[in-house]
């Protein structure tokens, strides 16, 4: 943003800078963030701030005075926070200004910085970092239009226009996707799990968050027991595995068996008694639980880890794919906003302009207009404005087009051509008025 | 054809092309523009509905007509259907069926000679009409069932046909079509039969034409469809073959109609 300086600091480690070791000491639980909200504001150069701290990153963007001795004083809070040394924190932190932190903003709500690319918990945690600051009154008019109406709207822009979140990326999300094209939503739906080794605990703990009614069978019934007194689900006898097969929407089948469970033969029987009812068999065991051959069989949907796995990963290609595009999508979106900002911040000198120019043109008027009747007086008045507005026509359209590096100087240099006092960047906001006050108070 | 047609079948053709181009991976997001343009289609083909009964052609007049209105009802229904469940894929057969209807309706010569109805031919008409479409629909499900059960069994789930309905649903849904249609085509169906030996007391025209033999098969295979699927847990696949051969058969139907009365 060079020039039309929007005075926007971000500090910070992510997954890309800093082992989780380091991540985890810096992590700020839900409870600490309004003390740790009012110890960033409580330093000088600092007016706005908000806080994003995730498992994969912690990153504080705030609105400075002085970015340079703000950036200083963000890494002290964030080493002290996390006891640590500011030397031995610093190879870890990365800092960005301007345009740069905005566009990395946006690329993290949009979650093109996520760990997994295109996962959409990050643009609910960036939503709620900022809804937390709004609440403490650390949010002002700059971090509200950087957030509200940029990264939230670009993060939305990405899903609508990207396919980055269309297809779940993990083997259990994927083998979730697989049992809803069978058998469509969750709720009420009778899943089996065949074995209750970690696979089977995982896929369970995936089906459970859906609303699935889950049915553990073992054959070592206290290991089913133990497995589904954690998840509330029911107990089958081994010995009732065709009649809890034929009971079944879906079946994940996991049992650590060197030859597979559900036999062909099995499976044909259990077809028959369901009576046309298609039944989703995810095969997540190595070695195999289930017959590679049952898959052939009518309303019989057979998924095993290799099917799985390949899916996912074809998933992960296409969203890196994706991520190109909606790359491009921010960068769109970033120069909109600049544009866009940039004219907010000339607004009140252009205002300061014409009511100087305004001011001498009625003195002038009024100089030379005695004994004139109030029409002819008017009527003056009004060519001296149309004069006015078309003389700032030309320097003003200069200005909203000129290359952002040079904006500032040329503002400034307007500034001093006519004496005009410094106009604020933004208009001042009651959280603004509320955080200065506070910082009069303290000092 | 009338310009108010043409509005509507291109209205009905703009549909038809976002759904085709979602089945093909073309768009990804038909959802809405499918729709819009549909209710489009829709809106004005009620208006040219409206403007032929106000010159006097009701559109259970004859086949053409009852054609027309066909693709109509197909049309309201899918559309009903789909702000419910996504059914992008089955826009893509079922739109492109009403396109085809219209024009065949439209394009027709006009019928020399209207025979005389009365109500009872005009309620057999009616009540076809809305089994035919009815059925159609179901088709148009039957057919995505087909496409979707596939691509499961092939393991390929990005195919645009698998990302929308699920399976089952399909199959509950296309299931509901028949049953819906079944007694309303049984209806059909009889007084048809009634109609037919009337007309033939009256003025000998009581030969027994290939299409009443057609439409009693059709109902037969719907009759068993319904049956085996309570008795013998028929669903799915087979299901769904017997549900297109039905409507294959009343096609076939509408078809003998339609080449009688335009030849």
């Amino acid at each position: 943003m060079g020039g039309a300086s929007i005075d926007l600091l971000l500090v910070g480690v992510s997954h890309r800078t800093a082992p989780v070791a380091v991540r985890e000491r810096l992590a700020v639980e839900p409870d600490a963030v309004p003390t740790a909200l009012a110890e960033l504001t409580a330093l000088a150069p600092v007016r706005e701030a908000v806080m994003i701290s995730t498992c994969n990153r912690v990153e504080l963007y705030a609105a400075v005075d002085d970015a340079d001795r703000a950036a200083a004083g963000l890494a002290e809070v964030l080493a002290r926070r996390a006891g640590v040394a500011v030397g031995d924190l610093a190879e870890h932190l990365y800092q960005h200004r301007d345009a740069a932190a905005v566009r990395h903003l946006f690329r993290v709500a949009s979650s093109l910085d996520s760990l997994v690319v295109g996962e959409p918990q990050i643009l609910g945690q960036t939503k709620q970092a900022y809804e937390a600051a709004v609440q403490h009154g650390t949010a002002g008019a700059v971090l509200r239009t950087c957030f509200e109406e940029g990264a939230f709207r670009v993060a939305r822009r990405v899903r609508r226009e990207t396919a980055i979140a269309r297809n779940p990326v993990s083997v259990s999300s994927v083998a979730v996707d697989f049992a809803r094209q069978v058998v469509g939503d969750f709720a009420l739906r009778h899943v089996l799990i065949v074995g209750a080794g970690k696979m089977s605990e995982l896929a369970a703990r995936t089906l459970r968050t859906h609303g699935a009614t889950l049915t553990v069978i073992n054959r070592t019934r206290a290991r089913a027991d133990e497995l589904a007194k954690r998840f509330g689900a029911a107990v089958a006898d081994w010995n009732d595995l065709r009649g809890a097969l034929t009971a079944a929407d879906i079946v994940i089948a996991s049992t650590g068996a060197q030859r597979p469970v559900l036999t062909l033969e099995l499976i044909k029987d259990v077809r028959k008694a369901r009576r046309g009812r298609p039944l989703c068999l995810l095969d997540i065991g190595v070695p195999r639980d289930v017959d590679p051959s049952a898959g052939e069989l009518a309303d019989i949907y057979l998924f095993d880890i290799d099917a799985l796995q390949h899916q996912a990963s074809a998933h992960r290609a296409e969203r890196e794919e994706e991520a190109a595009e909606a790359e491009t999508v921010v960068e769109e979106e970033l120069g909109r906003f600049v544009k866009r900002w940039r004219s907010r911040q000339l607004g009140p000198m252009v205002s300061a302009l014409q009511a100087h120019f305004q001011t001498i043109a009625r003195a002038e008027v009024q100089r030379v207009s005695g004994g004139v009747d109030e029409k002819e007086k008017k009527a003056r008045f009004d060519l001296m404005e149309s004069a006015i507005k078309k003389l700032l026509h030309l320097p003003m359209t200069a200005l909203r087009e000129a290359d952002p590096d040079e904006v500032l100087s040329m503002v400034q240099a307007a500034q001093r051509l006519f004496s005009l006092s410094p106009v604020a960047a933004v208009p001042a906001e009651d959280a603004l008025t509320v955080n200065a006050e506070k910082k009069a108070a303290g000092s | 054809m009338s310009t108010l047609t043409w509005h509507e079948v291109g209205a009905y053709a703009i549909a038809a092309a976002i759904y085709l181009a979602h089945l093909v991976g073309l768009r990804r997001s038909a959802e809405t523009a499918g729709k819009v343009m549909l209710g489009v289609g829709l809106a004005l083909h009620f208006a040219d509905i409206g403007v032929r009964c106000y010159h006097g052609v009701n559109p259970i007049s004859s086949t053409p007509e009852a054609m027309s209105l066909a693709a109509f009802l197909i049309a309201l229904v899918y559309l009903i259907t789909s702000l419910r469940y996504p059914l992008t894929a089955v826009g893509a057969f079922a739109v492109p069926a009403v396109v085809a209807l219209i024009l065949l309706a439209r394009l027709a010569p006009a019928e020399a000679s209207v025979p005389a109805m009365g109500r009872l031919g005009q309620a057999h008409i009616l009540l076809a009409t809305l089994g035919v479409a009815v059925f159609a629909f179901a088709a148009a499900l039957a057919i995505v069932y087909l496409f979707q059960d596939r691509s499961l069994k092939r393991k390929q789930l990005d195919r645009a046909e698998t990302r929308g309905t699920p399976l089952e649903t399909l199959d509950r849904l296309a299931h509901r079509c028949v049953s819906i249609g079944f007694p309303v085509f049984t209806l059909a169906i009889v007084t048809g039969a009634i109609w037919v030996a009337r007309l033939g007391l009256l003025h000998g025209q009581g030969t027994l034409r290939p299409e009443y033999l057609i439409a009693v098969g059709t109902w037969v295979a719907f009759a068993v469809l319904i049956i085996a699927r309570v008795g013998a847990g028929w669903r799915g696949r087979r299901a769904a073959w017997l549900t297109l051969g039905g409507f294959g058969g009343t096609a076939l139907v509408v078809a003998a109609y339609f080449i009688r009365h335009a030849v």
